[in-house]
């Protein structure tokens, strides 16, 4: 092999590992936070997927299969660091977590998900649900707070919360098909 | 497998959802960490300069050969009714995930590798992403090299592959069988992993394969199914496809909206399982012809100008008093995953069922597998039905299942009993929950293949909810010239087993394939609905090797054609005009007396190698909706309920409402109240798409 084409190649090789982080790294980010990783430790282990996929050499095929593989690598990196720190273990069960991922999310990173939901949020729900949403999304609010500005009693904010991400998740899922 | 939701799964949908909330409403978005990623990869690699080019174009190499094969291996598929890769894992829900089969680390068939050591993590040598697991892949020089192979046609290519390589179906279900993580070794996809994958993600290549469509990528609960969209007549005068009288999606539809209430996702409606679900009221054939065609033209409900096209086969009734001598063979799982109400109950039920219409000369034996394969019952004659019910009743679930033993030894029972000139059929009842045990998938689908050839074919009955394995099963049967019918409950069971045993157990054609050809001078473009994955190749037409459907004694087989007519504005991009020849010029239209297309049909008798031709010539008489046949008419609103269930792009003006005008006026004497059920399935979809807001 002549060092100019190993050059090209090199530089081929360069341009296709970057273009493969800027599509995935939200995605695995996302995953990570999935599998209980808190920012900063999502933060960090996207940089060490990546880095494992460049060690070893990738060939970017289908978005799925890279999704997927990616999402294999940041799992086991996931594993390799709450081993070295020993007293931390994953907070879920990681396979289930993927089971769940690979189905619900797929290969866009949850690109999809998330704008279906932003979908199912004007159509899934009612008024007071949506409300209730954003007071525990977007304001913060505790469940007491959201109670006393809905005039409800804790217990109903529970069930209507929970109602209303089970409705969503019914939307979602038939919108995407899944 | 089990009905009830998994708690796990669903705690984790709804951290997921609440997740994806923080990021909606919350703000919550990932960081951009791409330049800090690619900074500390340059890092990398100037600390490491020793990671030489030669592994990786090596590694690279290799890929790329797995890469061509498998996307010969897809343009094999599409013309290779053989391997329906879509259609099975529709049929029944399955369990929490399809997607898993992607982290599976090795190939169904090869021993799971014992966990690597934490210290090859980063072990260069282990292929990333490729197998080296695969003894053909490493072996196989690159197909660049490779003499002859690109002058193969794809179909040949296809079952290279599958020799070699020992392709197995089956997708082992996450939740039985749970892929560990090993941390430090990251996945090896196996060859066949990246070959269904590419057949499931790479839907440009579906689009644009000479058969045109098939499936989409591998979702999860069901693959994703692209509808055939319409074809300009002039680029693809001809329609080819395999006959299909499988109806396991129609059930698993009314399993959802009659018995859960809710919608089915898209990809779990095929739209002929729907329509071939009913029984239209077609004549017979008179001569010695094994089924009759019936071919109607009239106006498309759903697209102002379009023209519907339903074409009709009849299979030979077959009473049960005429039915040849049958020698049945049931194989039956037994295994753990079979104990649920829904499941061995339900099986013993049916099976009673059929053993109740079996006379005197028929003989039935019954072979378990589970744990260990067993012959339950010898082969017994039909006149000792308690006996048999005995045997039956004395079944109990448990252990887990070895498929592969059991499949042999209920074959080698049908063989010693083979009544000549008779029925002579494995009926294989399970939750699809089989594997293979120490038979790789590839040998079995073969044996079932040889078995077929020699007399004994196999059908499919499936019971339950959720398996992955459905692949399987769907596929068997086909090899098996057999059929695949999915067991909701007892009103089904009467159905296939009672109603329609002729059908299940007497073949009267197999490798029945359809060619229709569109007159130019009278049709723009055409779309045939349903049956994307039966589509054939236009050559696969008169080629006797090439398998395809079978029809049974009685079975009718619908299939609808939406038609542009010529003149009519079509949204379809077409090829540029060829620059080295002309296209042939479309025949005088008189000479032809202004048909609008011809029906071409081919099958086999059901011992024979040879095919026969028959041809029907269509000429539209222009009918309005209203006056055509009210079989066509219902077909017609059945077509339409699927392609608003699956909110099809084609689905035009079509409503419930409108379906259910149609269906009520065309639903006649209905004897059987399958139609007044659909009738009821239209008014529980359109509350549950109103409910979810869901535009018609």
């Amino acid at each position: 092999m002549h060092s100019k084409g190993m050059t090209a190649a090199t530089a081929d090789r360069q341009a296709e590992m970057a273009a493969l982080v800027r599509a995935h790294q939200a995605g695995v980010w996302r995953y990570l936070r999935f599998l209980g990783c808190d920012p900063t430790e999502a933060d960090d282990l996207v940089q060490e997927t990546f880095l494992a996929v460049l060690r070893k050499g990738f060939e970017v095929r289908s978005p799925a299969e890279t999704a997927a593989y990616l999402r294999t690598v940041a799992r086991n990196r996931l594993l390799m660091a709450r081993r070295q720190q020993s007293n931390h273990p994953p907070v879920v069960d990681l396979e289930a977590a993927e089971a769940v991922w690979a189905r619900v999310a797929g290969e866009d990173g949850l690109s999809d998900y998330l704008a279906a939901l932003g979908d199912c949020l004007q159509k899934a729900v009612g008024p007071r649900a949506r409300q209730a949403l954003e007071l525990q999304y977007r304001d913060r609010a505790s469940r007491a707070e959201i109670a006393a500005e809905l005039r409800l009693a804790v217990e109903g904010v529970k069930t209507l919360l929970r109602r209303a991400r089970s409705a969503l998740r019914d939307c979602v899922e038939r919108r995407l098909g899944r | 497998m089990s009905p009830v939701p998994d708690p796990k799964r669903d705690e984790l949908e709804d951290r997921l959802m609440d997740q994806a909330l923080r990021e909606v409403l919350g703000g919550e978005t990932p960081p951009e960490l791409s330049e800090r990623v690619l900074a500390a990869a340059e890092k990398q690699k100037s600390v490491s300069p020793q990671r030489k080019e030669p592994v990786m174009s090596k590694s690279r190499g290799i890929r790329w050969i797995v890469g061509a094969l498998a996307a010969c291996l897809v343009v094999g598929v599409t013309v290779a009714l053989l391997l329906p890769a879509g259609r099975f894992a529709r049929e029944a829900a399955r369990g929490p995930d399809a997607s898993g089969y992607m982290m599976e680390p090795q190939a169904a068939t090869v021993p799971r590798a014992a966990p690597s050591s934490e210290a090859s993590a980063d072990d260069e040598s282990s292929t990333a992403a490729l197998p080296q697991a695969e003894p053909g892949v490493g072996a196989r020089p690159p197909a660049e090299v490779q003499p002859g192979l690109p002058h193969q046609s794809a179909t040949e290519h296809k079952r290279v592959l599958s020799a070699d390589l020992d392709i197995p179906f089956s997708v082992r279900p996450l939740d039985n069988e749970p892929v560990p993580i090993e941390p430090g070794s990251e996945p090896a996809i196996s060859l066949e992993e990246a070959q269904r994958r590419q057949r499931f993600d790479d839907g440009a290549l579906w689009g644009t394969s000479p058969s045109g469509q098939g499936p989409g990528k591998g979702g999860d609960q069901y693959d994703r199914l692209v509808e055939n969209p319409f074809r300009l007549v002039k680029d693809h005068p001809l329609s080819t496809f395999s006959i299909d009288v499988d109806t396991a999606s129609y059930a698993n539809v009314r399993r959802f909206l009659l018995g859960e209430g809710r919608l089915p996702p898209p990809d779990a409606v095929r739209i002929e399982e729907l329509v071939n679900y009913f029984k239209y009221d077609y004549a017979g054939p008179e001569d010695d012809v094994p089924f009759a065609a019936h071919i109607e033209a009239a106006a498309c409900p759903w697209t102002e100008g379009h023209r519907l096209v339903r074409v009709g086969l009849k299979g030979k009734e077959v009473g049960n008093e005429e039915r040849p001598e049958s020698n049945l063979v049931f194989l039956l799982d037994v295994s753990g995953s079979m104990n649920s109400p829904d499941k061995l109950p339900l099986l013993k039920a049916g099976m009673k069922l059929l053993v109740e219409q079996m006379r005197p000369n028929d003989r039935v034996a019954i072979v378990v597998y589970a744990s260990a394969e067993g012959l339950a019952l010898p082969s017994t004659p039909g006149s000792e039905r308690e006996e048999i019910s005995a045997a039956l009743e004395s079944l109990r679930a448990g252990g887990s299942t070895a498929g592969g033993a059991g499949i042999e030894l209920a074959y080698r029972v049908a063989q010693e009993n083979f009544i000549a000139g008779g029925v002579n059929r494995v009926l294989l009842c399970t939750d699809g929950d089989f594997n293979v045990g120490t038979t790789s998938t590839g040998d079995l689908v073969r044996m079932v293949e040889q078995r077929a050839k020699q007399g004994v074919f196999l059908s499919v009955l499936g019971f339950g909810r959720g398996n992955l394995n459905d692949a399987m099963m769907e596929n068997i049967s086909n090899k098996g010239n057999g059929n695949y019918a999915y067991i909701d409950g007892i009103t089904e069971a009467h159905k296939v087993l009672v109603e329609q045993m002729g059908g299940t157990l007497v073949t009267i054609a197999k490798d029945v394939k359809i060619q229709i050809e569109f007159n130019p001078a009278r049709v723009a473009a055409y779309r045939l609905i349903g049956y994307e994955n039966r589509i054939l190749a236009a050559e696969d037409f008169n080629d006797d090797k090439k398998d395809a459907g079978e029809i049974g004694a009685g079975h009718t087989v619908t299939a609808l054609y939406e038609v542009v007519p010529a003149g009519m504005e079509v949204e379809v991009p077409g090829v540029d005009p060829l620059k080295y020849q002309t296209p042939a010029a479309p025949k005088d239209d008189g000479a032809t007396g202004g048909e609008l297309l011809t029906l071409k049909l081919r099958y086999k008798q059901p011992e024979a190698d040879t095919s026969r031709l028959l041809e029907f010539p269509l000429v539209d008489q222009g009918t309005r909706f209203g006056q055509a046949s009210p079989d066509l008419q219902f077909a017609a609103a059945v077509a339409s309920f699927g392609m608003l269930l699956r909110d099809s792009p084609h689905k035009g003006t079509a409503t419930y409402e409108a379906v259910r005008e149609i269906a009520t006026a065309s639903k006649g004497a209905d004897a059987s109240g399958y139609r007044a059920e659909f009738l009821q399935m239209v008014g529980r979809a359109k509350e549950l798409a109103e409910a979810a807001g869901r535009d018609e």
